[in-house]
């Protein structure tokens, strides 16, 4: 198999007069944490939401495992194996903790047309909720409505539920942002632990986060990309240095 | 879980009175009550089956009375049949008509499931302002269609000459019949209450509260969006079967669009995203209307105004305010 | 075929009517997000108050002319009181809120004008009918709500495509907090466009009473006509409003004329009579179906 699990090539996409992607091309490496880096406003969640398959491309491709995805449902890639954070959390703010992981493992085993039996006490959910829980910390809270849970909790249980269908792609949109610095230590130590098992997309605006987490990097200003290159030569890079790190970043 | 064990209470002394309701009713010797009764059980399973839908999964339909009507209309063309001894219709088989409550309520069930199947795989291709016109749009679709069928009455509807059949039990005693209507409300409720929480529930009420999450985790729930809307429109269907019973008369009027706008009320006063608020909430309604009426025939007057007042400030019903706890999740 | 012009011009009378309904209410839907089911109240307030006017002066157009300032006037009472409340609200609450003013309505012009419908006179000088062509007469009334219609669609046309107030009606439904911050009174943007919307319903409402029997409820079958409108057409969209209105106008108007004739063609005449007429009642909501199952969004959606 290649070793790229995901290959994006000249994407491109408006909205209106703006220019969101911008003829943007770039691949990601199996195996990789892989950071995606620009100012505010540059194109970073546009771009996730067309690799998720949220929005579709104007034109271009994206290919994932050899495979043309670039106009295949959001939902279908979710069984190929792609999982995401929204940057604005997305969790469901009225099951419980226990429920809302529940519910993303039920998602990744098979159909759901079991009308009767209590979902907490189907099988699958029995076997997996607890480790489920327990690897972003959340055993103790799995009774708690997800709505009272704190910022760094809710960005937790969603990282969480991206994790239970064991995808090969995570794709995390500024898991961090918002988040104290005990919760941003928190996840980047899973993230750490995570390095390895799977591939990972990370778009993080904190770049002591990116230099200690990522392999590579990807610079995307104005929706283009305009430096793809190991995390060592970026640190070391005027342009982006120009482009991004001198804005007092 | 102090609120748990109140919530509980409530519920089973609310229940208990239900069941003893009959005997304090025939005691104090206002039969009446039995039958209105009745009404409020049948009214509150159909706001039962709607709050599915409202409460549970944020799907808006307006058109749930449409199949409140076809069930009830699925009683009356059979009654109607059987009285005529002429079948439904010869070709490809013979039906012939049944006053068996045995057959035809469970077939009113089947049928009205069968149209929401047909309806809502077409309106849930939409979200939003466009699904609640839509729902609207084809439940005034059946009742017009209904009104321009001269077969069964049109406009004037058809009238039963009596209740349904069935062994053991004698409908046409309005205690057996409230019986009926109680044991199919909490039959209902147990299997709503089971719904809610199994897998399939858990997807429909993830749906409800965050679709683009549903999708990102790799569920596409339109089929079972669609599946709650059968079983919703199925609820229903055994309400209009009950309904026809207990008032030994259809019309196109059972369809009227201010008829689901009832049941919405309903459900909002009891208490949306819960089982038991929307029995709660028909009660409330009709005995209010019942009272009000007595004492002015424009209470609507007064109940609308009311009901703004509700959902601006009281958006957690009645059954919120007496269990405590929170809606949307029981 | 004189027969079909006729109808076909019957037809556009619906869909004028329709339009007139569905121009405002599409503009609450796509520009306020808030679903309001009273809309059809100002429709029969318009009839309501016109027909009496019209009635205690003898003059049709002093009933105009109480008919559209008492519709709008209610409008921006209830935008004003009730609806400005809802607009961050989900679309269950509007909805439930709407139906409760529709209770209110209904039951207060019951209280009002009593249980008995009203009738409302063609005025003379709009009385009898034309010869539109040889051997077609139509009656000078309808032609004049045509003519109405039409003007009120090239002036709305106008005043979104060329005036500051419609630019920022369309930018307000684009992007409210934009808007704010340009610093016009959304608020007061708001309610003026709901009390335009409440107007052209009014309009409707008086211009239907000499066609239509003016009483109680009378809003909510042209407020359900109006929905399969919006649908089709598209939610927020002028022109979705337009081609639906005269779609839909049409397709109900010749339905309900010819397809008895022409299922009397194919089979014998008792089926005939009852499956045309249960299929005439039911065209237009076939003809959303379709529309639905091509367009989900409707033929011209607003762009969101
Ligand atoms: N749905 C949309 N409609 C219009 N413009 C959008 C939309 N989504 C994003 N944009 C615009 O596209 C640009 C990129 O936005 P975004 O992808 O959110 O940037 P980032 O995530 O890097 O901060 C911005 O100028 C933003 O205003
Ligand atoms: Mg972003």
């Amino acid at each position: 198999m290649n070793d790229k699990i995901m290959e994006v090539k000249g994407l491109n996409k408006a909205f209106g007069a703006v220019t969101a992607t911008n003829d943007l091309s770039f691949g990601i490496d199996r195996g990789h944490v892989h950071a995606l880096i620009g100012p505010n406003g540059a194109g970073k969640t546009t771009l996730v939401n067309q690799l998720t398959g949220d929005i579709f491309p104007d034109s271009g491709k994206i290919i994932y495992n050899s495979q043309d995805i670039t106009r295949l449902k959001d939902y279908r890639r979710a069984h190929l194996g792609i999982a995401r954070s929204f940057q604005i959390t997305h969790i469901f703010e009225n099951l419980t903790v226990g429920e809302n992981m529940a519910l993303s493992i039920c998602a990744h085993s098979g159909h759901n047309f079991h009308f009767w039996r209590h979902s907490l006490r189907s099988g699958i959910v029995k076997e997996k909720l607890e480790g489920a829980l327990g690897r972003v910390d959340l055993a103790h809270r799995r009774h708690l409505k997800a709505s009272h849970l704190s910022h760094g909790e809710k960005r937790q249980l969603e990282v969480g539920m991206a994790l239970t269908g064991d995808p090969e792609l995570l794709i995390l949109d500024e898991p961090m942002a918002g988040m104290g610095p005990g919760g941003t230590i928190e996840l980047s130590k899973l993230i750490e632990k995570l390095k390895g098992t799977l591939t990972i997309l990370l778009v993080e605006h904190d770049m002591d986060v990116v230099f200690s987490l990522a392999d590579m990097v990807t610079v995307l200003v104005y929706g283009e990309a305009i430096l793809t290159a190991p995390v060592d030569q970026v640190r070391k890079n005027r342009r982006v240095q120009q482009a991004y790190l001198g804005d007092g970043w | 879980m102090t609120s748990t064990l109140r919530k509980n209470s409530i519920v089973a002394s609310g229940g208990l009175l239900l069941v003893i309701l009959p005997i304090l009713v025939s005691w104090s010797g206002h039969d009446y009550y039995i039958s209105l009764f009745s009404r409020i059980l049948i009214y509150g399973l159909a706001a039962v089956s709607l709050d599915l839908l409202l409460g549970f999964s944020g799907m808006i339909s307006l058109g749930h009375a449409a199949y409140v009507g076809i069930g009830a209309y699925v009683v009356a063309i059979f009654f109607h049949h059987a009285s005529e001894m002429e079948p439904l219709f010869t070709w490809p088989f013979v039906l012939e008509g049944s006053e068996n409550g045995l057959l035809v309520l469970p077939l009113a069930v089947l049928i009205s499931a069968l149209f929401a199947l047909v309806i809502g795989s077409l309106c849930l291709r939409t979200r939003g302002m466009h699904f609640i016109m839509i729902t609207l749009a084809f439940a005034q679709m059946l009742y017009y269609f209904f009104v321009s069928l001269e077969k069964y009455g049109g406009d004037d509807g058809l009238s039963l000459y009596s209740r349904s059949s069935i062994p053991g039990m004698d409908l046409g005693n309005d205690i057996h019949f409230y019986y009926l209507c109680l044991g199919s409300l909490l039959v209902f409720i147990f299997v709503a209450r089971r719904l809610v929480y199994s897998r399939f529930g858990l997807i429909v009420r993830g749906c409800s509260n965050n679709e683009r999450r549903i999708r990102a985790l790799g569920i596409n729930s339109y089929s079972y969006r669609l599946a709650l809307f059968v079983i919703a429109g199925a609820g229903a269907g055994l309400a209009g079967g009950l309904l026809a019973n207990q008032t030994e008369y259809v019309s196109p009027g059972l369809m009227h669009w201010t008829l689901s706008g009832e049941l919405m009320v309903m459900v909002l006063l009891g208490g949306l995203g819960t089982l038991f608020g929307p029995v709660l909430g028909a009660a409330v309604f009709l005995l209010v209307e019942e009272n009000l009426a007595m004492y002015t025939e424009h209470w609507m007057v007064y109940m609308g105004p009311f009901l703004v007042l509700v959902v601006i400030f009281a958006k957690r019903g009645l059954f919120g305010l007496v269990a405590g706890g929170e809606n949307g999740n029981e | 075929m004189l027969l079909v012009i006729e109808q076909f011009l019957n037809g556009l009378q619906l869909g004028i009517t329709l339009f007139l309904m569905s121009a405002g209410l599409t503009l609450v839907f796509g520009i306020m997000q808030v679903i309001n089911l009273a809309h059809g109240s100002f429709y029969m307030i318009g009839a309501y108050v016109g027909a009496t006017v019209a009635a205690a002066s003898g003059s049709f157009l002093l009933g105009v002319a109480a008919a559209l300032p008492a519709a709008a006037l209610c409008g921006m009472v209830v935008e004003f009181v009730v609806l400005r409340r809802l607009y961050e609200r989900e679309h269950l609450d509007q909805v439930l809120a709407t139906f409760g003013l529709i209770m209110f309505f209904n039951e207060l012009t019951r209280i009002i004008w009593g249980r008995q419908p009203l009738f409302m006179e063609v005025p003379l000088w709009l009385g009898g009918s034309v010869e539109l062509l040889p051997g077609l007469v139509y009656p000078v009334y309808r032609l004049a709500v045509i003519g109405v219609g039409l003007a009120v669609a090239v002036s709305l046309w106008a005043l979104f495509a060329k005036t500051r107030l419609g630019m920022q009606i369309r930018a307000g439904g684009v992007n409210r907090k934009m808007v704010g911050a340009l610093g016009v009174n959304i608020k007061l943007l708001y309610t003026l466009v709901f009390g335009l919307g409440t107007l052209l319903a009014g309009l409707a409402g008086v211009m239907a009473g000499p066609i239509l029997a003016v009483e109680s409820g009378m809003g909510e079958s042209i407020l359900i006509l109006t929905f399969v409108v919006i649908v089709i057409g598209g939610i927020g969209s002028i022109r979705g409003a337009v081609a639906g209105a005269v779609l839909v106008g049409l397709v109900d108007t010749l339905g309900r004329a010819f397809l008895p004739a022409v299922f009397r063609m194919l089979f014998d005449s008792s089926t005939a009579d009852s499956v045309a007429s249960s299929l005439a009642s039911m065209a237009i909501y076939i003809l959303m179906a379709a529309v639905l199952v091509v367009k989900p969004k409707g033929l011209f959606p607003a762009h969101s």
